[in-house]
């Protein structure tokens, strides 16, 4: 394991931004720690990094207790959502500088320098200052910085939020790419779940301080382990119901549910994604869910049809391909009968 | 021209009336405009072009010859230019110590009484000079608390006080270099810090009081003034232009963020390393307008400096006190021009401030701007 956590908590005043969490992150891995804002992603990284001292718990890096130490013992690169460049310094200055601070002779630092010059497709910008190059580029020297002392683990705090959309999608490409070339442990922090499936090989789910699911994009995705990760992870619909003897009714739709074969009825709550959803002009079940269309949105290789349930008054969003919806001629006002390819049950007190 | 630039689009059609000039919703009649303007113009001629011009006038009434002899001629006034150009510097270097560590402290930590140090540096800007210098009559002058003690062998107190700073000093050090990891500790580093900073200070103190008490640097059983010399005008230069330099280095440290400097840390940089590669480069402009400001300040203080001098001509005479002293003897062209030269320096630092003011960060810039 590169990097282990061990029960580690921080609070800031009365909150509590990590709360007891236990983390491994395999060699070579490279792993994405995903939530909303608040839910203590940075502040787990930057304990990693050594930038914030955790009130208690332990953080190994590769066999060694590293929790006692300062950033500059612990061999991390770290990039910035910022990239906190050296304004003053040129950008061979800035990429040298972890080797100039370690006493690296000034040939063998250039030589790195330049190496690295060529891995971020920057070679003719070495004399140039961080304020004469465009935001993508500098988050490139940023990351060419971090990587020059060749650290152990490389930790990456929202390294694309401060891009523009396209920048963004090169620049996560770039870097599933160089991860390959380089293999270095990286953990990465985002908000954004696209981004975080597209490149991470594993996802940290987080809210409020705790992890909810550890697993590759596919797991987390397919198997989210509960109501937080399944409505964070993208659009889903919620339909309120009630779970008896294996079997869930949510508002027309039937859901079965082995997991709970008792008579006792209890609350439950259906998810099911907008893709997962199927709209008929027919029905055969006794009582389905009917909905009327408000609205269609033919953005792409996909249309978005918005739904009203005609007895709940519920907002329903469904996904359909362009041939299903050409089939279908759906128009406002067209009254359809929904039911779900594939859908998820959470019990209530799973969701509180 | 006017009319499209304050139009913002093109002209709309070209009639007769297309040049007429375009009212702005903000702009004031004419009379308004004009007697602003004026008024401004005027109160600041009467108020600070006419006295200043008249300086310069009076120092050279009598010509470049005699202007020149009343500044170098006379001892005293000589003296005056002398003890000024060694107190600054030494109540300058002393700001600048203190307003560094006291701006790095309370833009980077947040500790309990952040608020009311803020409030205390700036403290004193609110008291009168005079008042200053009174403080520090009574408590290093004759009849003052520490008065009798100095007066009797006052020097004693030396071996101490600078048996301390280099102490002090050699523990910021040690702190600052000390490896975190146990690994990379060499020497010193591999006691435990409470050992090696408790120890190593109290054998490195004892050593150095020793040392100078033996070897009799300081001088035995004289009395050491503060008052009515020197050192009295370098504290009561230091207190009066305490706040200069670290009022102007917390917006700029704060501008700039800790970022930079957290990314030298986790580069492997040590706190020396990141303090002179990083952070000085980030704050040298906002640090040398204080300068400026403090020295222009400095060299100017007229209220506590006269207080804790005693005006003994040609000893504790700074250049505001030798200007009023040559007034007060009706030496108007020596005293304009002792004046001049202030004023000369006040000009100089108006110049050199406005072109600083290009380089200090604002809120808004912080990280690089786009070119």
């Amino acid at each position: 394991m590169s990097i282990v956590v061990k029960n580690v908590s921080k609070r800031f005043g009365n909150f509590a931004a990590v709360d007891d969490v236990n983390l491994e992150v395999p060699n070579g891995s490279l792993l994405a720690l995903l939530g909303p804002s608040g839910s203590g992603k940075t502040t787990l990284l930057r304990i990693i990094a050594g930038l914030e001292l955790a009130d208690q718990g332990t953080v190994i890096h590769h066999e060694e207790d590293v929790t006692a130490y300062s950033p500059r013992d612990r061999k991390v690169g770290f990039v910035f959502q910022h990239y906190a460049l050296f304004r003053h310094m040129t950008i061979e200055d800035n990429i040298g500088y972890g080797l100039r601070v370690r006493g690296v002779p000034k040939a063998e630092r250039a030589e790195r320098v330049n190496e690295l010059l060529k891995l971020i497709r920057l070679e003719n910008f070495g004399k140039r200052y961080p304020s004469q190059l465009s935001g993508g580029q500098r988050q490139r020297v940023a990351l060419a910085r971090a990587l020059a002392a060749r650290p152990a683990v490389l930790l990456l705090d929202e390294p694309f939020g401060a891009l523009d959309a396209k920048v963004r999608q090169e620049l996560r490409q770039w870097l599933r790419r160089l991860h390959e070339e380089i293999h270095v442990t990286s953990v990465f922090v985002t908000h954004d779940q696209e981004e975080a499936f597209e490149v991470a090989d594993h996802v940290v789910v987080m809210n409020r301080g705790r992890i909810e699911q550890v697993g590759t994009p596919a797991e987390v995705f397919e198997h989210p382990a509960n109501a937080f990760v399944m409505d964070f992870l993208g659009n889903v619909n919620v339909f309120p119901g009630k779970v008896e003897q294996g079997k869930v009714v949510a508002r027309g739709m039937e859901v079965a549910y082995p997991a709970y074969p008792h008579a006792e009825a209890r609350e439950a709550e259906v998810y099911v994604r907008p893709h997962e959803l199927v709209l008929e002009r027919r029905s055969e079940v006794p009582a389905p869910l009917i909905a009327k269309v408000v609205h269609v949105n033919p953005a792409g290789p996909r249309t978005k049809v918005e739904l009203r349930a005609e007895a709940s008054e519920q907002m329903i969003v469904a996904e359909l391909s362009n041939e299903r919806l050409a089939e279908l001629s759906l128009a406002p006002g067209d009254t359809v009968y929904v039911s779900a390819r594939k859908a998820r049950v959470f019990m209530r007190e799973e969701t509180a | 021209m006017q009319s499209e630039v304050a139009a913002g689009i093109p002209a709309p059609q070209r009639t007769s009336k297309a040049y007429a000039p375009v009212r702005r919703a903000q702009e004031d009649p004419a009379w308004v405009r004009w007697g602003l303007t004026g008024f401004s113009l005027f109160a600041v001629g009467v108020i600070v072009v006419i006295p200043i011009a008249n300086v310069f006038a009076g120092a050279l009434t009598e010509g470049i010859g005699t202007y020149w002899k009343n500044l170098i001629a006379d001892p005293d006034t000589l003296h005056s230019i002398y003890l000024t150009l060694t107190v600054v510097p030494i109540a300058l270097v002393a700001n600048i110590v203190f307003g560094v560590a006291s701006a790095w402290a309370i833009s980077r930590f947040s500790f309990p009484g952040r608020t009311l140090l803020v409030a205390l540096i700036d403290l004193p800007f609110s008291v009168s000079p005079v008042v200053a210098g009174l403080m520090f009559v009574l408590i290093f002058g004759l009849q003052g608390y520490f008065g009798p003690f100095l007066r009797r062998d006052g020097y004693s107190v030396m071996p101490y006080l600078v048996a301390l700073v280099v102490v002090l000093a050699l523990a910021v050090l040690y702190v600052l270099l000390r490896p975190s990891n146990s690994q990379a500790r060499r020497g010193f580093w591999r006691l435990h810090p409470a050992i090696a900073l408790v120890g190593g200070g109290v054998v490195t103190f004892a050593v150095l009081v020793l040392a100078q008490q033996a070897l009799g640097v300081w001088p035995q059983n004289e009395s050491l003034k503060i008052i009515f010399a020197t050192p009295g005008l370098v504290l009561a230069t230091s207190f009066v232009t305490f706040p200069f330099v670290a009022r102007e280095l917390i917006p700029v440290m704060d501008a700039i963020g800790p970022d930079e400097e957290l990314a030298a840390l986790s580069l492997g940089a040590n706190g020396w390393q990141m303090f002179w590669h990083i952070t000085v480069p980030n704050v040298k402009w906002g640090l040398a307008y204080g300068i400026i400001l403090c020295n222009a300040r400095a060299m100017g203080e007229f209220g506590a400096v006269y207080v804790v001098s005693g005006h003994i001509a040609g000893e504790t005479d700074t250049m505001p006190l030798r200007i009023e002293k040559l007034f007060q003897e009706y030496n108007m062209p020596g005293s304009f021009a002792v004046a001049s030269l202030l004023t000369l320096v006040a000009i100089l630092t108006l110049f050199v401030k406005s072109k600083l003011e290009k380089h200090l960060p604002t809120a808004t810039s912080r990280g690089e701007t786009e070119p």
